[in-house]
Order: C-alpha cells, then sequence, then structure tokens
C-alpha cells in the first residue's frame, strides 16, 4: 500500500472525471457536455481539470464536429486506467486497514 | 497528504456514483441503436398487416431477418467488451420468435389484433424489467408502450395494426432517439 494518494487524481473532480470515464468500455469516449454534468463543474473548470489528466497522460482529448456542431470528447488512456485502479486499492486499504 | 477512512470511504461513494452515471448513460446511448432499428421493424410489419394484408407474412418475416441482421451487425460494432457475437444476437431473435408462435399456438385461434397487441406487450414488460437495474428511460419506454397498446386496443376498433405501427414502431424510434441523446 503506498503512503500517498495519487496527486493527480486525489481532487474531487478530477475523481469524478475519472470514475465517469473508468466505467466506460476500454478506448470509449464521453462527450464534455456530459461529464460536465456528472463531475458538476463548470466548463472552464472542468477544460482546466481535463487538461490536468491529459498532461499526466490519464486521458486523451478529441475535438471535432458532430455535423456542425463543435464536439469534445475524452476517453481514459490505458496509463490512467492503471493510475485510477491503484488510487481505488489505495482507498479500500484505508478501509480495510480500520476493519 | 493521507485520507482518514471516512474520507476514503466518501471518495468511493462518488466514484460509485460517478461511475454509475456514466455507465448509464454509455447503456443509454448503445441500446438507442436498437430501439430504432426495431422500431423501422414494427413499422414495416405493422404497416404491412394492414395496408397489404396479402403479403404481410412474408413481409413480416423479411423484416424481422434485417432486423435480426442489423441487430447482429450493430453488436458487432459496439465497443470492445459489448460486443456480442453474430450468433447470439440472431439466436436470441429465434428464441423470441419461436416464443410467440408457440404461444399463438397455444392460444390459439386469437384475433390479427390481439396478435397485435401481444409482442408490443411483451417487450414493454421486458424493457420495464430491464429498466429495473439499468435506469428509468427503459421503465418510462416500457410503461409507455404498454399504454399506448392496451390503449388501442380498447378503444380503436379498426386499423389498429396501422395504430400500432405508429405508436409501437414509432415509439420505438422516438424511445431510441431520446435513449441516444443522455
Amino acid at each position: 500500500m503506498t503512503d500517498q494518494p495519487d496527486a493527480i487524481i486525489h481532487q474531487p473532480i478530477r475523481l469524478k472525471i475519472m470514475a465517469a470515464l473508468k466505467a466506460l468500455p476500454d478506448g470509449e469516449q464521453l462527450e464534455f457536455v456530459k461529464l460536465k454534468d456528472i463531475a458538476g463543474a463548470t466548463e472552464g473548470n472542468l477544460g482546466a481539470h481535463i487538461t490536468t489528466l491529459e498532461s499526466a497522460r490519464y486521458a486523451t482529448v478529441q475535438k471535432d464536429f458532430a455535423g456542425k456542431r463543435p464536439r469534445t470528447r475524452v476517453a481514459l488512456t490505458r496509463e490512467g486506467r492503471r493510475a485510477f485502479e491503484d488510487y481505488v486499492a489505495y482507498l479500500r486499504d484505508i478501509i480495510d486497514a480500520k476493519a | 497528504m493521507s485520507l482518514t477512512p471516512n474520507e476514503a470511504a466518501d471518495a468511493l461513494r462518488d466514484i460509485e456514483s460517478a461511475g454509475r452515471r456514466s455507465g448509464q448513460a454509455f447503456g443509454y446511448r448503445y441500446s438507442g441503436r436498437h430501439f430504432m432499428l426495431w422500431g423501422a421493424v414494427w413499422m414495416v410489419g405493422y404497416a404491412g398487416n394492414d395496408l397489404l394484408p396479402r403479403l404481410a407474412g412474408p413481409l413480416w418475416l423479411a423484416a424481422l431477418v434485417a432486423g435480426a441482421v442489423g441487430s447482429a451487425l450493430l453488436s458487432r460494432s459496439g465497443p470492445k467488451g459489448t460486443r456480442k457475437s453474430a450468433w447470439q444476437s440472431v439466436g436470441l431473435v429465434a428464441i423470441i420468435a419461436l416464443f410467440i408462435t408457440a404461444t399463438y399456438a397455444v392460444m390459439w385461434p386469437v384475433s390479427t389484433a390481439q396478435q397485435a397487441a401481444f409482442v408490443p406487450l411483451l417487450a414493454a414488460a421486458a424493457y420495464s424489467a430491464v429498466g429495473l437495474w439499468t435506469g428509468a428511460r427503459w421503465i418510462v419506454a416500457g410503461v409507455a408502450l404498454a399504454v399506448l397498446t392496451l390503449g388501442g386496443f380498447f378503444l380503436i376498433h379498426s386499423h389498429y395494426s396501422l395504430y400500432m405501427a405508429a405508436v409501437g414502431g414509432g415509439g420505438l424510434i422516438l424511445a431510441g432517439l431520446w435513449m441516444r441523446s443522455a
């Protein structure tokens, strides 16, 4: 068990983003608008957190157009998936240690 | 920076909640395509009952085969982890078709209207049951389909098949669009 949580994931909004992306099948993307709703973040705030996750190579961002509408979609990388699993294991270890 | 057990439990709850909402939205989007496909199948089949009664049998057969093939293609094109083999999709359609045929045989004679109402009611029950595990939109679609089917069955005494093409087929297509918007 690591002593410190992953600082990238250990932030409430980023934690929700990672959890939402991890629930999808491997390689599946989630639209920015839906992610905003799930994470309960403002557009600017969410954008900044996604950039942090992208810089850490935990998430990838794809921008394109759906018809004439600009669309941003986010997916978890393999590295991000592994880091998130480690983070969840870290949380479970804390709870198990108490029991 | 270390966490207390309570903080860890809160974080796990947030993870569970965000994951559930995301998974549910994905499920809706994925299922929406199947709803729209089978809405089109119903629309063709039921409209055929009313408008081309002599060709209704072959038309239903062609629509069901097209639906089974379409379902197989949609399932194979889904994301990894959700893909079913073509045989699973075709097998599912075959099992349902055999069940319905066997039920009609046991219950015979049944009127055209009874036949037209039975499958949508079966689908409505299945959607509502699936919704208990996967999300309220399935339940709404199931209940709406059941109410429209029963309403038409008891209140509309002619062109019931045409009515079912509109509310059964059309309703499924609208439900699919609604699910895809989740």
